[in-house]
């Protein structure tokens, strides 16, 4: 496998971190190499935040995702899209939560825009707002086919305490469904 | 030796890596982007009978963790350059009084309050003399999430080994990082422990300062039944303040000598893709610490790629500076760059080392990462 670099974007408080960590703990647990970083600002809530996520088989030593260099972002919030979409690569795919993120006509010619309610889904067809951040480690891995999903929801039931296991896991089945409706539009 | 593997940051690295090498006490006051070794240590100190206090300021913070020092125990502060500032003073009286301490300072942004949940290694030059007065500063520096480990293990011992404040620094980069860290078993770091040295004869003749001129003090813990002194001031073999003239002399050139009369016990590099050199024209010697060290290995990678033949040398002790080994490959390889996220503390070293003054440098003071594309960069345009 070459390197995989994915970057969620969102802000402070949403829990776009735990997605990053789980995505680096599932790749090492398969015996590959994860790092995650996370950069944000010293706003305790509603600054922009960004997690970056590299996979690879060979030793990853600088933890950052170079621009231009990214295969995959997810973003929930207009600010952060806008900061950090242009580590994106040309043809790119870019998944948004369109109540929340409106992207140029500019953007959708360079990048390869999706458009999935991610909040909408987790707040109103799981009922609990937080699995959103399960909802788009889902997604992720659907578009870039980086991990074996069991081994991913293994470590993702993990890191969250028994009793949410049922809503976690039915935020996964849904991220995952429409990822895969998605991408048959798209004919991908 | 055996290993395992933490899943874990940097940050939380260190504070399980301080408990597993003994310390029972913390003291400190939370500050991005150290807050994390503070937090994880309060969970884990409590479970062993140890202790874990949160402070009303970065000041008191130190004063207890001097305190339980005092007492006898291994004990930690983590801060960040602001806190270390305000620290200073205090890191002061444990150089003279001779506590052993370890400090973690997760470097940010400065000058004062700066950038707070940015990167940054401004704090180079401020760990060699955070505070006033001759001493001489043994600080280490983790270029890996490993190393957090690893570099608090050793802190702990050397702070034992020479009775005095040690210094790990970390940056953002390396503490907020999430990823495998292979480190040692529990069991191979208590089996590497060499406890403190204790004087067990005659309570009347113990004298704490009165030891050979290259040597520690011999402090035994408070409240069993040796009686000293500690001050600020100079002072006699049994901590009492003096002024008599060869006393002062001796206790300060004592202060210099315990250290810097056994590097050879505190040097520890990293010689990366280095074995191949030769001195030929066209090397590349990039010399880097910390997570900038992550950029210049990918660097390194691409450097070669392209025909470059590039190494790194990083020094894991900064302070004392590993003076033999950086002067080795500076005098073989003619093409060195300094890379740093300040402007040039470590390069100023390099120089007065290596007494050339072409080292070329890249440095970044606006809180964000070096990448491994503008190490390339910086050298096919310099050389």
């Amino acid at each position: 496998m070459a390197r995989t670099l994915m970057r969620f974007t969102g802000v402070g408080g949403q829990g776009v971190l735990l997605a990053g960590e789980i995505f680096a703990a599932a790749k090492i647990k398969a015996g590959g190499h994860g790092l995650k970083t996370a950069t944000y600002t010293s706003q305790v809530r509603g600054g922009p935040t960004v997690v970056d996520i590299t996979l690879d088989d060979e030793e990853i030593f600088y933890p950052y995702a170079n621009d231009g260099e990214i295969d995959f972002m997810l973003s929930v919030a207009q600010a952060s899209y806008n900061l950090f979409k242009n580590g994106v690569s040309e043809g790119g795919t870019i998944v948004v939560e369109p109540n929340l993120v409106h992207p140029t006509d500019e953007d959708r010619k360079r990048w390869n825009i999706v458009e999935i309610p991610i909040i909408t889904i987790a707040k109103d067809e799981i009922g609990n707002v937080i699995t959103q951040s399960v909802v788009a480690l889902a997604i992720a891995n659907t578009f870039m086919k980086a991990l074996d999903d069991e081994l991913l929801r293994g470590v993702m039931l993990s890191k969250v305490p028994a009793k949410v296991h049922d809503v976690n896991n039915k935020a996964y089945d849904l991220g995952k469904k429409y990822a895969l409706e998605a991408m048959a539009k798209l004919g991908m | 030796m055996e290993t395992r593997d933490i899943i874990s940051t940097g940050n939380d690295l260190a504070a399980i890596a301080a408990v597993d090498a003994g310390c029972m006490f913390f003291g400190g006051y939370p500050i991005t982007p150290s807050s994390e070794v503070m937090q994880t240590i309060s969970d884990l100190l409590p479970k062993i009978g140890g202790v874990c206090i949160q402070m009303e300021d970065e000041i008191a913070g130190v004063a207890v963790a001097i305190g339980a020092g005092m007492a006898g125990h291994r004990t930690m502060t983590a801060t960040s350059g602001p806190g270390i500032s305000l620290k200073a003073e205090n890191l002061g009286l444990a150089q003279m009084c001779e506590v052993p301490l370890v400090v973690v300072n997760v470097m940010r942004g400065g000058p004062s309050t700066g950038l707070p949940t940015r990167v940054s290694q401004g704090d180079v030059r401020q760990a060699k003399n955070p505070s006033h007065g001759d001493y001489r500063s043994i600080t280490l520096c983790a270029g890996s999430l490993a190393e957090c480990y690893t570099e608090t293990v050793r802190a702990f011992n050397l702070a034992d080994r020479f009775m005095q404040p040690v210094f790990v620094l970390l940056d953002e980069t390396i503490g907020h990082m999430h990823g495998k860290a292979v480190v040692p078993t529990v069991e191979e770091v208590k089996k590497a422990i060499v406890p403190r040295k204790k004087f067990t004869g005659a309570p009347e003749e113990y004298r704490p300062y009165g030891v050979g001129a290259d040597e520690p003090a011999v402090l035994n813990p408070m409240f069993e039944g040796y009686r000293y002194h500690y001050t600020g001031l100079h002072h006699d073999a049994k901590g009492f303040p003096t002024e008599e003239i060869e006393t002062c002399r001796k206790l300060i050139q004592r202060l210099e000598d315990k250290v810097m009369m056994h590097t050879d016990e505190l040097e520890l590099n990293e010689e990366f893709m280095l074995d191949d050199m030769t001195g030929e024209e066209g090397e590349v010697l990039i010399i880097a610490y910390g997570s900038v060290s992550l950029a210049a290995k990918e660097s390194i990678r691409h450097l070669r790629a392209a025909g470059i033949k590039a190494g790194l040398f990083r020094p894991l002790t900064l302070w004392p500076s590993p003076e033999k080994s950086i002067r080795k490959y500076t005098d073989m390889i003619k093409n060195v760059l300094c890379v740093e996220l300040n402007i040039r503390q470590y390069t100023e070293e390099v120089e007065r080392v290596s007494s050339r003054l072409d080292i070329q440098g890249l440095f970044k003071v606006n809180g964000r990462p070096i990448s491994p594309h503008e190490i390339v960069s910086k050298v096919k345009e310099v050389f």
